[in-house]
């Protein structure tokens, strides 16, 4: 099998990185996340062996902010002539099976149903996912119950599996071949033994939960779940697959550029109407939205849940809100005819 | 890469606007104006709309989904807009030869075909006329292919009835047609019905044999209208009506006017009750 050995991997993602902007898991002083290699600086740290850095490498392919078009405007004459969609190759180096699905998630919305959306086709299409296969569950991981395989995930170009002084370099794809014919040299033939699968510490069973969840849009349980949310927002900004965004502008005087930039259903403008207006203007209306569509609108409408399992939501939430506790609420719920 | 289920006209980039010039301007109420477009070389359209559906219209300062109006001969895209917020009060702002953005077109628009054979009822409140307006013009284009057509139409006062000419003279005068237009609360030149169009409505009392009905207006006339159509005999299948909610990208994206798993900026706006019904109650 083909192998890259861990001390050649700083030499791999530099030979990578002369083609490519490698987004690769990192601790930066009190942030982790996936950055630019070109970024790495001493003292930082890569992560490769964190099961979940911090932020999601949804960025790489949806980033926070994004430029759409410049807008001129000049007496009455408005001039929309440039457009940035950006296709520069980028890879995400490392990246766990809970956030391949994120992305595949996000392909479902941005290039299905009628409309590709031609900033994120535009990233996408020159991205390269280089995934890193899980053998040991985290105390918060439950991505196998939501159709996630952390050992072999689907919409994975390469796949990285450590086997400690080894990385074994499984390809996948031809996007994945193309990243492979790069870093040729560095790589090796070797058989080296694979680690064993270890079990999930969460037990989640997400069968039927979408159904359920269609007859209790007025269960009483979401005044109880909901009842800690304070709609900061965390949830949504570390979520892998959420992808809600907003579209803004910003004009110097006759000059400027209309964006787009991340969003969250659990802020209160984000569905209220010019009238004013509001269909989710109570915060448990837009906690209910949030975890609905995470786990039944999302089902319904693409045949996968929109939640991933990575388990990063329940680690950042300050009032110890739980997707696992909410999915074993509703399994237990009574639900009247 | 349009899929089948949509019919769909977009650009290679659906969230870019085509610039068009505003070559007209029409007061309907004090609160409301319509703005006629075209392409800024003076020909054609950015597109073309069929009954019901909408354009994301745009300044520098924003965009909003906007109803566009139908007509046969689409030599100009027409979108009526009540001054509600920051976007709407600069478009009230702006003069003929002013160019905007546009892009669409947008949603599903009306069920022209499903309901020939029928007899139409229309039922609008405030600027939902606008909407409507497309469908009841289409129907008159296509007068023999409907039954009997009733409109009723309300607004808060006299001054804020929309296209009046059509209420008032126009439209009377199709043939197997009624118009009806009520206001809220009297006033001392207006010698017709007072009073709100869901009470109106029971009144008139329009049959519901072979007949749909199509609701458009403020949220809280749409709630009354279905309840008092349902007292009326008309089934879930018989009733139309639009929902708004905010929308950002138009195209089933940005995520936020979503009801269960429909977008109603894609999947909508249109919806028979029957449909509605089968949805989470944020209607």
């Amino acid at each position: 099998m083909k192998v890259l050995s861990k001390t050649k991997l700083e030499a791999a993602l530099n030979k990578l990185s002369e083609s490519n902007e490698v987004f690769v898991p990192m601790q930066k002083k009190a942030q982790s996340g996936y950055y630019p290699w070109t970024s790495f600086v001493s003292g930082d740290e890569i992560m490769l062996e964190a099961l979940n850095v911090y932020q999601s490498p949804k960025g790489a392919v949806l980033p926070q902010t994004e430029k759409m078009y410049q807008i001129k405007q000049g007496g009455m004459e408005i001039k929309i002539d440039k457009t940035f969609e950006d296709d520069h190759p980028t890879i995400i180096f490392g990246a766990r099976g809970c956030d391949v699905k994120g992305i595949l998630a996000m392909d479902e919305v941005f290039l299905t149903r009628g409309y590709e959306d031609s900033f994120y086709k535009a990233r996408r299409s020159a991205n390269t996912i280089i995934a890193n296969a899980c053998y040991e569950p985290g105390s918060n991981c439950f991505c196998n119950a939501m159709e996630v395989n952390a050992v072999d995930p689907a919409g994975a170009d390469v796949i990285l599996r450590d086997a400690g002084e080894a990385f074994v370099w499984e390809v996948k794809t031809e996007k994945g071949e193309a990243v492979t014919a790069i870093i040729a040299d560095l790589l090796e033939e070797k058989e080296v033994q694979l680690p064993q699968s270890k079990p999930f510490n969460q037990k989640v069973d997400y069968s039927g939960v979408a159904e359920k969840l269609k007859t209790m849009f007025d269960h009483p349980l979401w005044d109880k779940l909901s009842a800690s949310c304070i709609n900061c927002g965390m949830c949504t900004f570390v979520c892998p697959s959420c992808y809600c965004f907003d579209i803004q502008v910003k004009m110097w005087g006759e000059e400027g550029y209309r964006f787009r930039a991340w969003d969250s259903c659990m802020f209160e403008e984000y569905s209220r109407e010019a009238g004013g207006g509001n269909p989710r203007g109570a915060s448990k209306e837009r906690f209910r939205q949030r975890f609905l569509h995470k786990l039944e609108f999302f089902t319904e409408r693409y045949g996968t849940p929109l939640c991933t399992g990575c388990g990063r939501c329940m680690i950042v939430c300050p009032t110890d809100v739980n997707i696992v506790r909410i999915i074993d609420a509703v399994k237990e719920a009574e639900v009247n005819a | 890469m349009p899929d089948k289920d949509h019919k769909c006209t977009c650009s290679e980039q659906p969230l870019v606007p085509k610039v068009v010039e505003v070559i007209d301007i029409i007061d309907r109420t004090p609160d409301v104006k319509s703005f006629f477009v075209r392409n800024v070389d003076g020909n054609g359209l950015p597109f073309q709309v069929a009954p019901g559906q909408c354009g994301m219209v745009s300044m520098p300062i924003g965009e909003a989904m906007i109803s566009c109006t139908w007509q046969e001969e689409q030599e100009h895209l027409e979108f009526a807009i009540k001054r509600v917020g920051l976007l709407t009060d600069e478009l009230h702002q702006i003069e003929i030869g002013q160019q905007i953005g546009v892009r669409g077109p947008y949603g599903n628009g009306f069920p022209v075909e499903a309901c020939k054979g029928k007899d139409m009822v229309f039922i609008a409140g405030g600027i939902g006329l606008a909407p409507l307006r497309s469908f009841i013009k289409y129907c008159f284009k296509h007068r023999e292919d409907y039954g009997k057509i009733t409109i009723l139409y309300g607004s808060r006062s006299q001054a804020d009835l929309c296209f009046k000419e059509e209420l008032f003279d126009l439209w009377p005068k199709e043939s197997n047609t009624e118009v009806f237009v009520t206001i809220d609360n009297a006033e001392p030149d207006w010698n017709g019905h007072v009073g709100f169009v869901p009470a109106y409505l029971e009144e008139l009392n329009p049959s519901s044999a072979g007949a749909v009905a199509v609701v458009c207006g403020p949220p809280i006339m749409i709630k009354f209208v279905l309840q008092s159509l349902e007292k009326m005999g008309y089934n879930d299948d018989q009733v139309i009506t639009t929902l708004e909610m905010r929308m950002k990208c138009g195209i089933g994206k940005c995520g936020r006017c979503n009801i269960g798993s429909e977008f109603i900026c894609l999947d909508g706006p249109v919806y028979y009750l029957r449909q509605l019904r089968d949805l989470p109650p944020e209607w």
